[in-house]
């Protein structure tokens, strides 16, 4: 929102040494968010008012001219190409200095001493395009300038004074003044300015109505919780023309472009007062010869109104209308109908200022996608108060500007607000404990009094209790408890005075997140170790993924509202996104490493708790790691996958077992799937390679494996190693073993089985595996290496034979394989 | 055979001054030393016919020579063993800039992920439990509860995702509803911070993100005050900046708090003078905090009269992106390797 500084001294009045730099400072430490402070004459710098005196012929160009123009203090050269430059014109006089644009269009340029085909030119006459003008002054055609001839102002005469235009505008950062409806006018601000700067400021002075007695206005409310106050009146001998230039100056200067006296006058009560007004005219609402007859009601079904922007909208029972006997003339708070709008024709004007609930302005606004400078303001709970006086403005402003003007009705007044006005009850003991400063109580009062708060003190001293009675402003939703005091005491006192303390803590140690312990052990392993990367992907996926991986779209949670239609799914795997992701970094990289940690969301199982008293849950939504290897050429990365998932097992202190499992869904290859448990059988987590039929389909032309851990289940067995094995005093003796088994069989078993062959084995290491022709069809050779140790005595050769004999013999037994010398 | 000693020392001398080998200098040893043609091996032969007293003073004088000769051909060998190691340097240099082939490269952790845990590892340091929620929230924890009405704008679903067919349940807008289950569950006291993932609908461009990230903590306490809200925030932000920092609190609106507050701090870049980084304010927007709404701490189930405390927030995937100065917001979850191999 914007806030002209003229306008607002216009009631407090502010000492002349206050900058508007410090008054915006001032406003974002007390009140609202100042976003910056704009000069308007700045962008008119080196530009007076010249008078054209002599026009000559330039003597090399036919379409551009010599002119000698007064610029008061001296008569300066100008080339002009202008198509409508005369001798004794007004106009523009950019000097050297200003900074224009050049036709009005590209980047600034700031005017030096040119020549013109051989003339020297001291400056420019302007466009009012070339000086942003082009709302005020128009242009009809394209080298036409600007004409001042109609202002009084003499020659020399800053072009900003002027025209006026040498407010200083202050921006308002509206998200800073959504909880305020009191500050979304400049009445509202004064007050707050005059509170900070400690000066009265002047009440809202408006004269009351003449009523006329030639019409009445009658106004029916359906439902009084959607509209707490309506009034209205009506003035015939309306002139509909431009409204006085000081007026349109104003309303420029916070950004909205003067239209006519009427439309003008509403939009300046709003500005002033905060209050959202609209005029129709009169002729074209339903009346009889006496009686006016206004409805506010919701819009009934199949009902339409062709609005001001010139669009027709639908409207919905949810939506709250004016409307005359017949049909809807106004979307109510929100925007006014085409068909009554005022006119250059216009005589007879109805006035509207009311009250509408906010909830439901939002609603219609959103529902229409629709935000007006009107419908913000209603959106924010404003003071129903606030109707009458704005009514009484702007009758006073058309009485003012129309010389035949009059009222012509009764005043309309419907409806009997209720806005919560106290008495809150805040205690001494209460401000200094939750400020944490001692500030007097005679500065508590006079604070919340200067903003219009009515405050009595009762009690001792020392035990002071105020009781704070809320003004109508701050009353409909903002102020309504003891806290909200506080802040009104804590803010103008100035948080920048209250000397800051820290709280007294007690210094127990804060209990461990064990999953955030685990996640930051998987990151030290894959990040650090094994040279992974950590990814973040969206948590919605994509219909095509979940089809490429014949995945059923109805087993997931889906948006209601999804940004495009593109992610409408939440995941339940991390897969799709990461293997999306592999595939589009495989083209660059001949190796993708990647892993995400995350959350998935499961609708068939029990999650957290809706609300803290019944029995509904929300989807459980387990901390997941997702970890996915492709490399180029390679022809089995389930490896790298499983060894990544062994090397987690033991960052974690988890013993995690790889268990040969079938494929379970089709993206899975049958033949390289397993699933990760715990010793005790708790599955944590699945390794597979990505089915090549699938992986062609998503573009892979390499393999790619992935795994994932839930981290929930993993946390619950994560611990960290506190013992150690003595070391052997005597020398450990190795011995290797190879030899051919079926292709079938599992390193598994055989490691389990070797371990346990011999009380001498102290480990049991498998370094090689290969098949093929020299195998045989359906084998493969493995060889492990087996070290034997004693903790008494160094192993003589006969003890080692015998050991090593057994582990042939559990070889041949168990598993038939046939030994390689 | 005195005058013949000095003859063969004196020929030993030269043969060793000679050798320009370590080969060379044992063929020397060997000359005058083997046990079996040394010429001190034919000497002692020779010294068969001499007198008792001659076989002394000869023997002695032998014993002098052979030391003599033993320590030149030490010399030399020492002198050898040095200039071997003296040319390693130049025998055996590598490249020492050349990386080695095949070693497996560090992998990267992700710069959300680097933030978070210097963030955690602070927060845990000054006593704050580490808290995780649902990222899919009930309304009454995302809203209700954190005191955000029916009709409040932030409800809109131009903000919130909501889930289709289970009207009740969204995506959680902020890290706040972890305030209320944490006072639930732990009660109080409690010092608390919760990072994670939240989700706004809005269209992502450059600056804008419909998931993002915040880190969010809690106090709850007795007789928790405006004035410690502030002190705690001050040496919150010396710990993230390490570094004394200037700050200002103005108000700012946030349902769940009352009063809440705008914490900004110095502008790092222009210290105060106002830059583009600050928006020539001079300062910039940290932390939104405040004192817990009365109806939020009675929400966690806890009287607000005896219990009372503040909340702050850290937009910490705006910190991440001022950390590396990473101008587009898309590349966080843009997943290209080439960006975050550089981490």
């Amino acid at each position: 929102m914007l806030i002209s500084y003229k306008w607002l001294k216009q009631y407090v009045d502010l000492p002349d040494s206050l900058t508007p730099e410090e008054l915006g400072l001032a406003l974002t430490m007390s009140t609202v968010e100042v976003e910056g402070i704009e000069y308007q004459a700045k962008q008119f710098e080196h530009m007076v008012v010249g008078v054209i005196q002599k026009v000559r012929k330039h003597e090399n160009a036919d379409s551009l001219k010599v002119c000698d123009v007064d610029a008061g203090s001296e008569i300066v050269q100008i080339v002009c190409g202008g198509s409508n430059v005369r001798e004794g014109m007004k106009v523009i006089l950019g000097k050297i200095g200003a900074r224009v644009k050049w036709h009005g269009e590209g980047e600034l340029v700031e005017l030096a001493l040119t020549k013109i085909r051989g003339v020297e030119s001291y400056g420019m006459i302007c466009g009012a395009d070339e000086v942003g003008l082009i709302e005020m002054f128009g242009k009809l055609e394209e080298k036409e300038i600007a004409d001042l001839s109609k202002l009084k102002a003499k020659a020399g005469t800053p072009l900003a004074e002027a025209l006026g235009l040498n407010d200083v505008v202050i921006e308002v950062d509206n998200k800073s003044i959504n909880h305020r409806p009191d500050l979304w006018g400049h009445y509202g601000i004064a007050r707050e300015v005059a509170a900070k700067y400690r000066k009265k400021w002047a009440s809202y002075a408006v004269p009351e109505i003449k009523e006329g007695n030639e019409k009445k206005i009658k106004v029916t409310i359906e439902n009084p919780a959607d509209s707490m106050k309506y009034t209205a009146v009506m003035l015939d001998g309306v002139t509909i023309g431009p409204s006085p230039e000081k007026l349109q100056a104003r309303l420029r200067a916070v950004g909205i472009r003067p239209i006519n006296n009427i439309v003008d006058i509403t939009n300046y009560v709003m500005c002033d007062l905060g209050q959202p007004m609209h005029a129709f005219d009169a002729t074209k609402i339903k009346t009889t010869k006496s009686k006016i007859e206004i409805f506010v009601r919701r819009a009934k079904p199949g009902e339409t109104l062709a609005a001001l922007d010139g669009k027709e909208r639908n409207l919905t029972e949810e939506m709250l209308v004016i409307a005359d006997a017949e049909k809807p003339i106004a979307l109510a708070g929100v925007i006014g109908g085409e068909y009554s709008q005022i006119t250059d024709a216009t005589t007879s004007i109805i006035f509207e200022s009311a009250h509408f609930n906010a909830a439901l302005i939002r609603k219609t606004t959103t529902k229409l996608g629709l935000r007006t400078d009107s419908s913000s303001r209603f959106e924010k709970s404003l003071d129903p108060n606030n109707c009458i006086y704005a009514l009484k403005r702007a009758v006073e402003l058309v009485l003012e500007m129309c010389p035949g003007a009059r009222v012509v009705s009764t005043v309309a007044e419907k409806g009997k607000p209720v806005v919560f006005t106290g008495p809150i009850m805040v205690t001494k003991e209460f401000i200094d404990r939750k400020i944490g400063a001692n500030i007097p109580t005679k500065e508590c009062v006079r604070i919340l009094e200067n903003l219009g708060f009515n405050v009595s003190v009762i009690g001792k001293k020392d035990a002071e209790t105020l009781k704070v009675g809320v003004p109508s402003w701050r009353g409909t939703k903002d102020i309504t408890i003891p806290e909200d005091i506080i802040e009104e005491i804590a803010r103008m006192y100035g948080y920048g005075n209250v000397e800051t303390t820290l709280p007294m803590f007690t210094i127990t140690p804060p209990e461990r997140n064990e999953i955030k312990a685990v996640e930051r052990k998987i990151r030290s392993a894959l990040s650090t170790m094994l040279g992974f990367t950590e990814t973040l992907n969206y948590s919605f996926v994509s219909p095509r993924l979940l089809q490429l991986l014949h995945l059923d779209v109805s087993d997931h949670l889906e948006l209601a509202n999804p940004i495009a239609s593109d992610r409408p799914y939440l995941r339940r795997s991390l897969l799709p996104n990461i293997l999306e992701l592999v595939e589009r970094n495989s083209h660059a990289h001949d190796e993708v490493k990647v892993y995400e940690i995350g959350k998935t969301y499961l609708k068939e199982e029990a999650g957290p708790r809706v609300s803290e008293n019944g029995n509904d849950l929300l989807p459980r939504q387990d901390v997941i790691l997702g970890i996915a290897y492709l490399k180029k050429g390679e022809s089995t990365p389930f490896f790298t996958i499983s060894q990544a998932i062994r090397e987690i097992g033991v960052y974690t202190g988890v013993e995690l077992v790889i268990e040969p499992v079938g494929a379970s869904v089709g993206y899975i290859h049958p033949g390289r799937v397993a699933k990760v448990v715990t010793k005790m059988g708790d599955h944590v987590g699945d390794i597979f390679e990505l089915h090549p039929r699938i992986a062609a389909d998503f573009g892979f032309s390499d393999r790619v494996a992935y795994g994932d851990l839930n981290l929930r289940v993993l946390s619950e067995f994560a611990t960290t190693n506190s013992s150690y094995k003595p070391l052997s005093l005597y020398p450990a003796v190795v011995r290797d073993v190879a030899f051919v088994v079926s292709a079938t069989m599992f390193h598994q078993d055989i490691h389990a089985a070797l371990v346990g062959a011999h009380p001498l084995i102290t480990s049991v290491t498998l370094f090689d595996v290969f098949e093929g022709k020299n195998v045989g069809e359906g084998k493969k050779s493995m060889a492990y290496r087996i070290t034997y140790q004693s903790p008494e005595k160094t192993l003589e050769t006969a003890e080692i034979d015998e050991a090593h004999k057994a582990v042939e013999k559990i070889l041949k037994e168990k598993f038939k394989a046939e030994i390689r010398v | 055979m005195i005058e013949k000693l000095e003859s063969i020392k004196k020929e030993a001398v030269e043969a060793v001054k000679k050798v320009s080998s370590l080969a060379e200098l044992e063929a020397v040893r060997e000359r005058f030393f083997s046990r079996k043609t040394g010429t001190f091996t034919v000497l002692a032969k020779n010294m068969k016919g001499l007198s008792d007293t001659e076989r002394k003073t000869a023997g002695q004088k032998i014993n002098e020579v052979k030391l003599a000769i033993e320590s030149e051909l030490e010399h030399k060998k020492n002198d050898f063993e040095h200039s071997a190691w003296d040319a390693i340097g130049k025998n055996e240099a590598i490249d020492v800039t050349q990386p080695m082939f095949k070693g497996v490269s560090r992998g990267h952790t992700h710069p959300m992920s680097i933030v978070h845990t210097e963030l955690e590892d602070l927060f845990t340091s000054m006593g704050f439990m580490l808290l995780d929620g649902p990222e899919l929230e009930s309304e009454h924890y995302n809203f209700d509860a954190l005191n955000i009405p029916g009709n409040h704008p932030a409800r809109d679903s131009q903000d919130t995702f909501f889930i289709k067919d289970h009207t009740e349940w969204v995506m959680r807008t902020h890290t706040s509803p972890v305030q209320i289950r944490a006072m639930q569950k732990y009660g109080a006291p409690l010092r608390a911070v919760v990072s994670g993932r939240c989700f706004r609908n809005e269209s992502t461009d450059a600056s804008h993100e419909h998931t993002f990230y915040q880190m969010e903590g809690i106090v709850i306490d007795k007789n928790i005050t405006i004035a410690n809200l502030i002190g705690v925030m001050k040496e919150l932000l010396k710990g993230v900046l390490r570094k004394d920092v200037e700050v200002r609190l103005r108000p700012g609106y946030f349902p769940f708090v009352e009063p809440g507050f705008e914490l900004d701090m110095k502008c790092l870049v222009c210290g105060g003078s106002g830059c583009g980084a600050c928006k020539h304010s001079g300062w910039i927007e940290t932390l939104p905090c405040g004192l817990v709404h009365p109806r939020v701490i009675e929400a966690g189930g806890l009287d607000p009269k005896v219990w009372s405390g503040f909340a702050f927030g850290l937009g910490s995937m705006r910190l991440c992106m001022q950390k590396y100065g990473i101008e587009d917001i898309r590349q966080l979850h843009g997943g290209n390797l080439s960006f975050l191999e550089q981490f």
